[in-house]
């Protein structure tokens, strides 16, 4: 693990700085065990404790030196991680910027949340974690083990031959345990999931009248997730406990053999106490490998995770400067040519082979069950999402993708459930024109229909609403976005199913007020309520990524094609 | 007081285990102190030479055995604390479960921020960390001291009190000190990490808002200025951290300097023998272990406030329910249910306006009625009172004369409810159905699945009925989500049916589609369907209209047609088809 580690800034230099002051801890360890070591031989031989004076404060020295480099250590590999940690999440931010709604929304907007904050902080644990243990491994034992070949041969050969013993059987016992983990992953996740999933369909229980009886489920899902978990346990901490055996196997032996030598002479005691204080130390930074195992590895995962991310291809938003920035005028014209449009790899076409061409100030309906590809097409007029392949013209001259930002300047878009940020009500009103004034957002909000609620809410304009606030209904978020809407005056509106979720009678006034934010505008509004259309100046049926027809209203009617199908197959309420 | 009420019990229930945990966990410590203890002593001895091999035979065997038991201590002890613990947890789990139980159909209304039950959830989990991190190390160092300073104490009491004085350090200075420093910066950091969150959840959440808006890079600016303020607070307490074990080590080396002094001033007094120098100086190095650790398992204490609130509301919440098994009314013939409601009226409080105001209704056995009306008409507070859920304030509601809020208990029996989002278990296909009827055979659950047309797409699954939900549901869509409910509800066989918008959502052929096969199997039962649009009601007897909390239109879709200029319009809005004839 960690060859990717090379890759972040400064890292050689970190690396650096943590082997110098590994050698130092490590010669320090040695220098402490060997004055200690001499302290109380001289001591057990009889000598004054006045004498020792300078021994004692040569091991005190030793001692804090190694503690102290321990904390550099820790402060350089946090510094690391700080600085690593940053950058990947700028970068990953970015991406997500960059990849856009679409991805966030596939990916789930919870666990992209949880990796920003929890995967990164867990990825800093990793770094911070892994840079001094690697060292201390690499360094540390094979120091202590030259100073003691040095003291004694027979102590090294123990040492030696037991840490691969020691290292083998930690890899076999935890694979072993990931085996097993393996082997009840279904069954455990379900069990571990078991209350969670309880409390979530609580209300669904209540209603089947079990909610009571299954209380009793609880508590035996429960003894199960234990047992489950304990059979794993108690593989899993075998390994940790290999590590203590053979550690303390090895140091007992040790001891053991020094004691032997000392009974037949040939070894002195400041040799053998030496080397006794320095045995458990060659083992120690195996060991806190071992401890933290599961923290780095959870970190290097979610760091792989992130990496992935920021990997992801994404063609770049265009830079501004070099293209042209038509404006949208009346005069203006949109052309999509060949327009496909696959969202992932050997998927389907959720967009095939589509050509319109939009002009000036129209009112477009973009009509189709759902499937159809009304919400893809906006998407890609949106410039959520570049185009498999085809081409567009604004103006008539070419331009890769509408993800730019000087065509996302004149669009509004209006989803099916408008996001609400958790803020005051004119904040969010002016989330598109930050600089508006008060005096312009009550304008907007009067014509978006919101006077009323304004006027009933407690701090009327100041009000927090959305998340940690007020919750609007779905009517009222839609008004939000309307009230957006009259206040950016783009020329451009992008609609998606603005409706499906309203009541009849709340989508009839909804539609009154839209109709007004509609005028001198392109708009273009995908959804499955027929009766929009009679107000559209023109529509595009889709069906399966393809337009079936388009035309207007009327048109469509005479040619008695899908529209006309939809039309009287009596689905077109719902 | 409240506070323990999640921690202190448990302790009492498993008082048996607790002490045997602290006893292993002391027991591993001595022996990791033996081992170096005697590894001393036996080189010591063995460096004097004695005549006989014998004479170090007892000190060669004890360390072995000190080496081999303390791995295997070390290994019990960590089983069995785990095991308690989730014996402790599994405890916990079925009290928050009864706390919310009575309260299930109003956790929606009530805790609308976030995802409050998966978040309880995850608190009582967190709260392994109370035992495993903080009060079995924390009772562990304190013991062992006081194990120490009466060991020192039969030797040497100045030495005792002086050795008490270091440990007092380690054990109690540190830690206070360490959580008087951190407890601030915890809670900051709780707070500028929440707010980090919050703001994120905003910002991938209404992604195409600022993306559109040009304010994306805006964001991101403002997002990195929250997050170099929290890391401020982590680095701060990250440099206390290692500072505060630095200083930790730093009291372990005086310690041993003492421990040397002291040990060389007792040989020289011939108080021990030269044997035990390296044996005492030795011990140290494991002792410290024990205490060193005990500093963080303080700092921790903060971190779980937060989870112990959480669940301390929940007790609140639960002590202002009212008592359902009051409440032990039976209607014995339940084929025949005819449900009244008349003059019924609702407000949350006296003061408050109401959210129903004088509504009448009759249902019979099979009528079917449908509820439409905007969000905040009271719709869901009706259908609360229909089931019993909340009295009304003013009025009745009966069912065959009996009052329905004293059927409360029976009521699953006489209705079942299909709502927007039934949640599907993470079981198998057929024990999702079979939740409708326990004692439902695999022969019903296959009727019940070919009723409602999922015969096929169960066949298609890998394992058929068994397979599992979290892999069936990726395949299941919304519609095909419903229609299990509805199997669920037509093993249930209850008289009446509530449908709460099961179909928003849906696209318009899923929406057909799913509601021609419920009027088509729910045949023969009273039918109560909140809906937001018109279509199908020419299938329902009745359709009310509530505004504002009150009736605004009346009768079956004929008469409403015949007599409601405003019905007609919504109805032809509904099917365009009669706006082009």
């Amino acid at each position: 693990m960690g060859r990717n580690l090379l890759r972040y800034k400064g890292s050689k230099t970190v690396m650096l700085s943590i082997g110098c002051l590994t050698l130092i801890q490590s010669a320090a360890i040695v220098m402490q065990a060997k004055w200690l070591a001499e302290v109380i031989s001289a001591l057990f031989a009889g000598e004054l404790l006045n004498e020792q004076f300078t021994d004692i404060m040569l091991f005190l020295l030793a001692f804090l030196l190694r503690h102290g480099t321990a904390l550099l250590q820790q402060r350089i590999a946090y510094r690391f991680a700080e600085k690593t940690g940053e950058s990947m999440r700028k970068g990953l931010i970015n991406q997500l910027f960059t990849l856009g709604p679409i991805f966030a929304r596939q990916q789930g907007a919870g666990s992209l949340v949880t990796l920003v904050r929890e995967g990164v902080l867990q990825f800093r644990t990793f770094l911070e974690l892994f840079l001094p243990r690697m060292m201390g491994t690499a360094i540390t034992p094979v120091l202590i083990l030259i100073y003691i070949y040095m003291q004694d041969v027979w102590s090294g050969i123990i040492l030696t031959v037991t840490m691969p013993i020691l290292i083998i059987f930690m890899i076999l016992i935890g694979l072993a345990a990931r085996r097993q983990m393996e082997r009840q992953r279904t069954s455990y996740q379900v069990l571990s999931n078991h209350f969670v999933d309880s409390l979530r369909g609580l209300e669904t229980l209540k209603f089947l009248g079990q909610s009571r009886a299954h209380s009793e489920t609880i508590g035996r899902v429960s003894d199960k997730y234990r047992s489950a978990t304990m059979r794993t346990l108690r593989v899993a901490f075998l390994s940790s406990f290999a590590l203590d055996f053979f550690t303390m196997l090895s140091v007992a032996t040790v001891a053991v053999s020094l004691g032997l030598r000392l009974v037949e002479g040939n070894m002195v005691l400041v040799t053998a106490l030496t080397v006794l204080i320095l045995a458990p130390e060659y083992f120690l930074p195996v060991r806190m490998v071992g401890a933290d195992y599961h923290a780095t590895l959870n970190g290097k995962e979610a760091g792989e995770a992130i990496q992935s991310i920021i990997d992801q291809p994404s063609v770049d938003m265009e830079p501004s400067d070099h293209v042209p920035r038509p404006f949208w005028t009346k005069d203006s014209t949109l052309q999509l040519s060949h327009i496909h449009l696959q969202r992932e790899e050997d998927g389907t076409m959720s967009l095939d082979d589509v050509s319109i061409q939009l002009h000036g100030i129209q009112k477009v309906g973009i009509i189709g069950e759902s499937g159809a590809g009304k919400s893809s097409l906006i998407d890609v007029l949106a410039g959520f999402f570049h185009p498999t392949s085809g081409t567009i013209k604004v103006d008539g001259i070419e331009v890769s993708s509408l993800a730019n930002e000087w065509w996302q300047e004149q669009v509004t878009y209006i989803p099916q459930h408008p996001y609400i940020f958790g803020g005051s009500l004119a904040d969010n009103v002016r989330f598109y024109a930050p600089e508006a004034s008060m005096g312009d957002v009550k304008e907007a909000v009067h014509r978006a229909g919101l006077s009323d609620l304004a006027e009933k809410l407690p701090n009327g304009y100041d009000e927090i609403i959305g998340n940690g606030g007020r919750q609007l209904s779905g009517g009222q978020e839609q008004r939000v976005a309307l009230a957006r809407a009259f206040l950016c005056r783009r020329p451009i509106i992008l609609l998606d199913e603005p409706t499906a979720h309203l009541d009849i009678e709340t989508e009839t006034e909804l539609k009154e007020t839209m109709l007004s934010l509609f005028e001198d505008k392109l708009v273009l509004l995908a959804t499955h309520r027929l009766h929009w259309m009679t107000d559209m100046d023109y529509i595009i049926v889709m069906d399966q990524g393809k337009v079936a027809e388009s035309g207007t209203h009327e048109d469509l009617l005479a040619r008695k094609g899908a529209y006309y199908k939809m039309i009287h197959s009596g689905l077109g309420g719902a | 007081m409240r506070q323990e009420g999640w921690i202190r019990p448990y302790f009492r229930t498993y008082v048996r285990r607790f002490l045997v945990i602290i006893a292993l966990g002391i027991l591993t410590v001595c022996c990791a102190c033996l081992l170096m203890f005697t590894s001393g002593y036996l080189i010591s001895k063995s460096a004097l030479r004695p005549e006989n091999i014998l004479m170090v035979y007892v000190p060669i065997v004890l360390v072995r055995t000190f080496g081999i038991s303390r791995a295997a201590l070390h290994y019990v002890e960590r089983l069995a604390s785990h095991d308690m613990v989730l014996r402790i947890l599994s405890q916990m789990r079925i009290r928050l479960y009864h706390l919310l139980e009575p309260q299930a159909l109003f956790i929606s209304s009530r805790f609308r921020t976030g995802d409050m039950l998966s978040m309880l959830s995850e608190d009582i989990e967190y709260l392994q960390n109370v035992y495993l991190r903080t009060v079995f190390p924390s009772i562990v160092a304190l013991v062992i001291s006081g194990l120490v300073i009466a060991g020192l104490d039969s030797f040497d009491v100045s030495f005792a009190l002086l050795m008490a004085l270091y440990l007092f350090v380690l054990v109690c200075i540190l830690p206070a000190v360490s959580l008087w420093l951190t407890k601030k910066r915890t809670k900051q950091l709780k707070h500028k990490r929440n707010r980090l969150y919050t703001k994120l959840t905003d910002s991938i959440l209404g992604m195409s808002d600022w993306m559109i808006s040009g304010r994306a890079s805006q964001f991101i600016r403002t997002y990195e200025t929250d997050e170099q303020a929290a890391m401020d607070v982590e680095r701060s307490m990250h440099r206390w951290a290692s500072l505060r074990s630095f200083i930790a080590q730093c009291v372990v080396g005086v310690i041993v300097v003492s421990i040397v002094y002291w040990a060389g001033h007792q040989y020289a007094d011939r108080h021990i023998e030269s044997v035990m120098i390296a044996a005492f100086v030795l011990i140290v190095f494991p002792l410290m272990d024990a205490f060193v650790p005990m500093s963080e398992a303080i700092e921790r204490i903060p971190h779980y406030q937060d989870s112990l609130n959480r669940l301390r509301t929940m007790d609140d919440a639960a002590r202002q329910e009212t008592i359902e098994d009051a409440y032990t009314e039976q209607i014995k013939d339940r084929s025949n249910i005819h449900i009244h409601l008349e003059n019924v009226s609702y407000a949350y409080s006296d003061a408050a306006e109401p959210v129903l105001e004088d509504i009448s209704l009759d249902i019979p056995q099979g009528k079917k009625i449908m509820i439409i009306g905007r969000s905040g008409a009271g719709k869901s507070t009706l259908l609360k009172c229909i089931q019993g859920a909340i009295p009304p304030s003013k009025g009745k509601v009966t069912m065959n004369g009996i009052d329905t809020h004293a059927l409360v208990i029976q009521i699953p029996q006489i209705i079942s409810v299909l709502n927007q989002k039934p949640h599907l278990f993470d079981t198998t296909v057929s024990n999702n159905i079979r939740l409708g009827k326990r004692s439902a055979s695999d022969d019903e659950i296959r009727r019940a699945a070919e009723q409602v047309r999922l015969e096929r797409l169960i066949a298609t699954l890998p394992e058929g009925y068994k397979t599992p939900m979290h892999e069936a549901g990726q395949r299941f869509s919304g519609g095909e989500r419903q229609r299990v409910a509805l199997a669920r509800i037509l093993l249930q066989d209850t008289p009446v049916v509530i449908l709460d918008e099961p179909t928003v959502g849906l696209d318009p052929r899923t929406e057909h589609e799913l509601l021609a096969t419920i009027i088509q199997t729910l045949a023969g039962k009273s039918l109560i369907w909140v809906t937001h649009h018109l279509a199908f009601a020419e299938h329902m007897d009745e359709i009310i209209f509530l505004e504002k909390g009150r009736i605004v239109m009346q009768g079956s879709h004929l008469e409403l047609m015949k007599r409601e200029p405003r019905y007609r319009r919504l109805y032809e809005l509904d099917h365009p088809n009669f706006i082009t004839g």
